[in-house]
């Protein structure tokens, strides 16, 4: 089987400033990755370039051995770190809109998930605060049976309690062939359900590795260890 | 795809265009009304004079929302935040762009066959029915005349000319939307910029073929038949030739130059 996502010498320029510079990256099925690095270190720039919303500017990257696409978008479940549903849609309206766009939605499992979290389904988004908003795009990503989910940013705007709640649903959601990409400067927060990181610094990537190993080789937590690696 | 395209779109639109078309119907049927009621005398005289009013406006109102949602919804539904949403669904890039095409084309019809159905409704009478028909009558004799036996090759450009310009109104938009989102910071002043530079040079080039086109016809300018067999084959060419590079453009920026913030 395929990786389900490798970079190789990708390289992403924007007018004269290099925002990922020969990433070389595989990522395996099944795991729950963290791409943590400081504010404007290419995070984003990577994910938006899984999704096809920017091409590179050398190098190629791959998705289940495709190039992005119709087809990786299909399997590629995606929340930007904005929000991105039209805000005179009900909360009902875009589950409509999913279902009929993604053939792997599933609209009883994104209901359940309203219930758990007491929002009203007949609500207009525009209604919504900022943090409910988010909360509405991580159930409609995650009712997805996606192959790789990119998660940007997801716990940035919601209160920890709702924390705990979004980081179960993000863990017990996903089947055991699909990997989790979560992107966040939270590191404390989420340190605990991830299985591998990413640190990224300047467009390059500084380190890949999984958990048990950081801790068991240098007997640090991944706070400790990006504190120390991003020290300013 | 394509289909799924269009139902959101046109739900899209209907949910905006709904209120102003009720608004019609409405103004529509008291216009009528009024109109064959002959009770307003002296200061009374101001109702019917202020329901026409109000009936032009609405008829002008659809004219000028159809046009500004047609620009509206392309802007804000692709390249604003809601871009994100629709660029990552699991469509091609030139099919966004035909369900805005196609969509925008419908509301442009529905536009024009409800204002006429609506004038229709107002003013009909078999009396002014009669008017009307014999006033075509005179114009079709006079126009065959004038044109001879090209006048069915006429109506055809004519038509077509009409169907291709429409789309190259919204076209040249959906490219001058495309080339300003370039800028990043100043989207809708890099859209009106590239509007006007689409506009001056395409009208440019047209008069430039034009003008070589009549130097080398050895009709004079004087005869109309100069229309038919000159100017309205290539005003069609040279539309379909910027049809085409205007979509060209916008999906090839879409699918390499994309630059949501």
């Amino acid at each position: 089987m395929n990786a389900i996502l490798e970079c190789k010498s990708l390289t992403k320029k924007f007018s004269g400033l290099t925002a990922l510079n020969n990433v070389d990256l595989t990522l395996e099925r099944g795991r729950i990755i963290g791409l943590l690095g400081p504010n404007g270190s290419g995070k984003t720039t990577l994910i938006k370039l899984i999704n096809g919303l920017l091409v590179p500017s050398s190098g190629e990257l791959q998705i289940d051995g495709n190039k992005p696409g119709a087809e990786t978008k299909k399997i590629v479940s995606y929340l930007p770190e904005r929000t991105y549903l039209p805000d005179w849609m009900r909360i009902s309206e875009t589950i409509e809109f999913f279902q009929d766009f993604y053939s792997d939605f599933n609209p009883k499992h994104a209901y359940d998930m309203l219930e758990r979290l007491k929002l009203d389904p007949s609500k207009r988004m525009k209604t919504l605060s900022k943090g409910t908003k988010e909360k509405v795009q991580l159930i409609l990503v995650m009712s997805r049976k996606a192959d790789l989910y990119c998660l940007d940013e997801p716990i940035g705007g919601v209160d920890p309690a709702a924390r705990d709640y979004i980081l179960n649903t993000i863990i017990s959601n996903y089947n055991e062939n699909a990997t989790v990409i979560i992107s966040t400067h939270l590191i404390a927060d989420i340190e605990k359900v991830l299985d591998e990181v990413v640190f990224i610094k300047e467009g390059n990537v500084m380190l890949h590795s999984s958990v048990d190993d950081i801790r068991s080789k240098e007997g640090k937590s991944i706070d400790t260890l990006f504190r120390e690696v991003f020290k300013c | 795809m394509l289909g799924k395209l269009l139902k959101h779109e046109m739900k899209a639109c209907a949910r905006l265009l709904f209120p102003i078309y009720l608004v019609l119907i409405v103004l529509t049927v008291m216009e009528r009304i009024v109109l064959s009621l002959d009770v307003f005398n002296g200061v009374l005289q101001i109702i019917p004079g202020f329901l026409t009013f109000a009936y032009i406006i609405s008829i002008l109102a659809i004219v000028v929302l159809s046009f500004v949602i047609i620009i509206f919804r392309f802007y804000k539904n692709l390249i604003t935040d809601e871009g994100y949403l629709m660029f990552t669904l699991p469509a091609k890039s030139h099919q966004l762009i035909n369900s805005k095409l196609i969509v925008s084309l419908l509301w442009t019809f529905i536009c024009i066959i409800a204002i006429f159905a609506s004038l229709v409704a107002v003013f009909y009478t078999p009396d002014r029915f009669h008017v009307f028909m014999n006033g075509l009558k005179t114009f079709v004799t006079e126009f065959n005349a004038e044109i001879g036996d090209e006048s069915i090759l006429f109506l055809i450009e004519i038509i077509l000319l009409i169907i291709l310009s429409l789309i190259r109104g919204i076209i040249q938009i959906y490219a001058s939307i495309a080339l300003g989102q370039l800028l990043g910071g100043h989207k809708i002043i890099g859209s009106f910029a590239a509007y006007i530079g689409l506009y001056t040079f395409t009208q440019i080039l047209l008069i430039i073929v034009l003008f070589i086109g009549g130097s080398i016809s050895n009709k004079s300018i004087e005869d109309i038949a100069i229309l038919p067999q000159m100017i309205f084959p290539v005003t069609l060419i040279l539309t379909i030739v910027f049809n085409a590079a205007f979509y060209f453009l916008t999906n090839y920026i879409f699918q390499k130059k994309l630059n949501l913030e």
